[in-house]
């Protein structure tokens, strides 16, 4: 099954975040609790991990990207 | 909370005990101080060729790290205090939080500091005090720089002021703001290592909570700072991709310059003017690593003695 995975909310004021690395390639299995992608906002790197296992089937948006929270940002590969 | 002393200056070594202890510890509450020898330290994903002047810090002789927070370049020597917070992560990241204690611990011994916008520290209206954090595995790292009595002419010597314009990119932009010595400000003079005594005093007073890495420990550290804050993979592999474009003047003949670099390895280079070889240029530069001695060898084979004058207009 696949599954669309958005950028959290990491604080309340938040509206935007830069994401600045790809932990994993697409293709590249990945376990839930896995680091996944870092972004970052007000001078705050977060590691945002995966919430559940699967493929990481496409990276939906480019290091550099200015993404909102709500806004997906990879798609996973279920079992 | 538990104070680990890092007893080193070396900023690669002190860069990776931070990161050792962040990953290393989850179950305990700690505190650092530590100071550099000179060096400029730039943000997680901050792109050094807009944010530096890297040939300008070659000539000075200090070197560039990457540390794994977010936020601008900073300069560091022996009179900037650096402390970190590494604590559980609760809720939402927040500053306020580990502000609050080095702002209580800085009026308790007589700093007149105040918090100013999300994460600084002032006196009046000049910075002593900037920070930024990095949220990884349910643990927070907060750290901040505190100016004591850092050598404010090399800071504006190297700051980027009017530099950058033409370096098109995406990455994260320093702020530059006016700074003072928090030492000036003080009604009894101290020096550094009074002022960091002072805030340790305060802030671990226990002295059965001040700890120090067994030697096993300090060789994992040692192995992290030359695989990881050494590499040239990770300072300068990391800059985002970028366009550069600048006209200026090499040799007192007009030169023109543009190259990209993906991934710090550089593509479509090209250099015109009348004082340099422009397809030997291009070919020693297309395919070359973003890195101030692999430029400082291809200028000298470009211009000879006055290597040093095409290599501050090409990085």
């Amino acid at each position: 099954m696949e599954k669309q995975l958005s950028l959290p909310r990491l604080r309340e004021e938040m509206t935007s975040g830069m994401l600045c690395a790809w932990l994993k390639e697409e293709g590249e299995p990945v376990e839930a609790g896995e680091p996944l992608y870092e972004i970052e906002t007000d001078k705050v790197v977060n590691q945002i991990e995966a919430t559940e296992s699967g493929v990481l089937k496409k990276q939906l948006r480019e290091e550099g990207d200015e993404i909102a929270p709500g806004e997906p940002v990879a798609v996973l590969e279920t079992e | 909370m538990i104070y680990m002393d890092s007893r080193s200056t070396d900023p690669y070594y002190n860069l990776a005990f931070e990161e050792y202890l962040f990953r290393s510890f989850p179950g305990e509450d700690l505190f650092l101080l530590w100071r550099n020898s000179p060096c400029m330290v730039v943000g997680s994903y901050q792109n050094i060729c807009r944010e530096t002047r890297p040939a300008r810090l070659r000539r000075l002789g200090i070197p560039t790290l990457r540390r794994i927070s977010g936020g601008g370049a900073v300069y560091h020597d022996l009179g900037n205090v650096n402390y970190s917070f590494i604590t559980r992560q609760e809720g939402g990241t927040d500053y306020d939080r580990s502000l609050a204690p080095i702002l209580a611990a800085l009026n308790a011994i007589g700093v007149p500091a105040r918090k100013r916008r999300t994460c600084d520290i002032a006196i009046g209206e000049e910075k002593i005090s900037g920070s930024a954090q990095r949220a990884a595995g349910g643990r927070l790292l907060h750290h901040g720089t505190l100016l004591f009595d850092a050598d404010l002419t090399a800071l504006e010597e190297i700051s980027v002021r009017g530099k950058g314009e033409h370096v098109q990119t995406k990455g994260t932009q320093s702020a530059i703001c006016a700074v003072t010595n928090i030492r000036q400000h003080l009604e009894e003079d101290a020096t550094v290592e009074d002022f960091c005594r002072q805030l340790l005093d305060n802030m671990v007073p226990d002295p059965s909570d001040r700890l120090e890495l067994t030697a096993a420990q300090e060789a994992e550290v040692r192995r992290l700072a030359e695989e990881k804050y050494r590499s040239w993979e990770w300072t300068w592999g990391r800059t985002p991709a970028f366009t550069c474009k600048r006209s200026g003047t090499f040799a007192g003949k007009s030169i023109f310059i543009a190259y990209q670099a993906k991934k710090g390895i550089v593509s479509d280079a090209r250099i015109e003017s009348h004082a340099i070889n422009g397809p030997l240029a291009a070919s020693l530069l297309n395919g070359a690593r973003l890195d101030p001695e692999g430029f400082a060898a291809i200028c000298r084979e470009l211009a000879g003695d006055q290597e040093e004058e095409l290599l501050e207009l090409l990085l």
